[in-house]
């Protein structure tokens, strides 16, 4: 089992990027969860023994809530959070201080080198938001990670690849702190018959946490057209923390080994 | 032999969609290995935890013990009927005819018949009385504790309880998710005259 909790902050997001897992868009059901909630997790996480938290949405950043959750959840165990990138100016910006003396990092979503084909994926103007937002973060002291989701189908190649990476590196993200994974066909993606087709057996376990329960991995609480996938549902307790991780250990005695080698989903 | 009828479908949609296999979660998908698990699995599987507890409490309790299963369908017949659970009377029509008993055995414990009981065995008779007995709301009727104690052993008077009470159990659980009845069992009752 992976070490890593996952948090579903919540489903609700200011974008609605054509393969996203969750279906999420502005008009999407928020199903948040509380801040407390979230920080319970991460406390019964390191008590069992797990070694970092992720924070996911939806966008998590659209919580005002959020850049103190993650002070307190921080302060527990190493958390990475994803974003979009696209609420990180003025004083939104400013109260992600506090966030560089803690082991945060931010993940922010940056999926082709060229403007035009990435805003096609996420949203008009969304590249150069990151690529404005990106550089603020790191003079700020935050670590920041940048996660490319690419379309197996999109002819990408390794030219393209080598300028994404130099793109990166420019905005001052390390290669250790980019992470590349392909679009999984699960919520808005296999509406649209994008991305690769995937089992349990190819998704490593790693403990999510959502407001409709525990799943086996990020890649699990998935959403089409306006319904929640259960097929990678653990169970719907989540608190006491044990009672997810214990079967979700459980299902991970019982099956074969995971197949991420083969199609790199982390 | 396929059946005489064509399979009828339910005429009851339940308050909650039942869970298919594609959507079986991870704990629920054995329960689904072999086809329809039926509607209570598939109700259940919407909360997996639960799910495993609960087929491995009703499995005990309602499977084959120390009980014979004649006596134990007569119980389940009788609560449910008794609770008025649709589902559970249905259902365990055809468990009760496959357990052996009649169809005017089976009338007489869906309460259909006015004439005599078909019944004349001292522990069913007991069984059944003890049904009523915990069936109705209020303390326990001292006739009734009397009658199942001269009946059966200790060990067999908790059985029976147990039984009759995780039966009213599934009936409100049935009745409020309103369960539909799978086709093949509404397909018996018709062919048998029990609808």
């Amino acid at each position: 089992m992976g070490e890593r909790v996952w948090l579903y902050a919540n489903y609700h997001c200011n974008l609605a990027c054509t393969y996203c897992l969750t279906d999420s868009g502005p008009s999407s059901p928020r199903r948040s969860l509380s801040s407390a909630a979230m920080v319970t997790v991460a406390r019964q996480a390191a008590e069992l023994g797990f070694g970092a938290l992720g924070v996911t949405g939806g966008e998590p950043f659209l919580r005002p809530d959020l850049p103190g959750t993650l002070a307190a959840m921080a302060a527990v165990l190493p958390t990475v959070v994803l974003s979009n990138a696209t609420q990180f100016t003025g004083a939104r910006l400013e109260r992600l201080r506090p966030l560089a003396d803690l082991d945060v990092a931010v993940q922010v979503s940056l999926d082709r080198v060229e403007p035009t084909a990435n805003d096609e994926l996420r949203a008009r103007g969304n590249h150069a938001q990151v690529v404005d937002a990106i550089p603020r973060l790191v003079e700020m002291g935050i670590r920041v990670r940048i996660g490319s989701t690419l379309d197996p189908d999109a002819g990408i190649d390794d030219e393209e690849k080598a300028r994404l990476c130099e793109l990166h590196r420019r905005l001052g993200v390390s290669d250790e702190d980019h992470v590349v994974r392909p679009v999984v066909r699960r919520g808005r993606a296999a509406a649209a018959e994008m991305g690769v087709r995937t089992t349990v057996a190819d998704l490593p376990p790693e403990l999510t946490i959502t407001a409709d329960g525990a799943f086996w991995s990020p890649f699990g609480p998935t959403v089409r057209d306006g319904r929640l996938d259960t097929d990678l549902l653990v169970t719907r307790t989540t608190d006491p923390l044990s009672t997810p991780a214990a079967a979700l250990a459980r299902l991970v005695e019982a099956s074969p080994p995971g197949g991420d080698a083969r199609l790199g989903i982390r | 032999m396929p059946p005489p009828h064509p399979a009828p479908e339910s005429p009851h949609a339940p308050l909650v969609p039942l869970m298919g296999a594609e959507q079986a979660p991870l704990l629920a998908r054995p329960y689904f290995a072999g086809g329809d698990p039926g509607p209570i699995t598939a109700a259940l599987a919407h909360v997996p935890e639960m799910l495993e507890v609960t087929a491995a409490f009703l499995g005990a309790v309602l499977g084959p013990s120390g009980i014979d299963v004649r006596t134990k369908e007569i119980v389940i017949l009788r609560t449910s009927a008794r609770a008025s659970c649709r589902y559970c009377v249905e259902a365990h029509t055809v468990a009760a005819r496959d357990a052996g008993l009649s169809v005017h055995e089976v009338r007489s414990l869906r309460g259909e018949t006015g004439a005599a009981s078909p019944f004349t065995d001292r522990r069913e008779l007991a069984a059944i009385a003890w049904c009523d007995a915990l069936v109705a709301t209020g303390s326990v009727e001292a006739e009734a504790k009397s009658q199942i104690s001269a009946a059966f052993a200790d060990h067999e008077v908790v059985e029976l309880t147990l039984l009759v009470t995780t039966t009213l159990l599934l009936n409100r659980f049935c009745t409020a998710l309103d369960l539909p009845t799978s086709p093949g069992v509404l397909a018996r009752l018709t062919a048998e005259g029990l609808r």
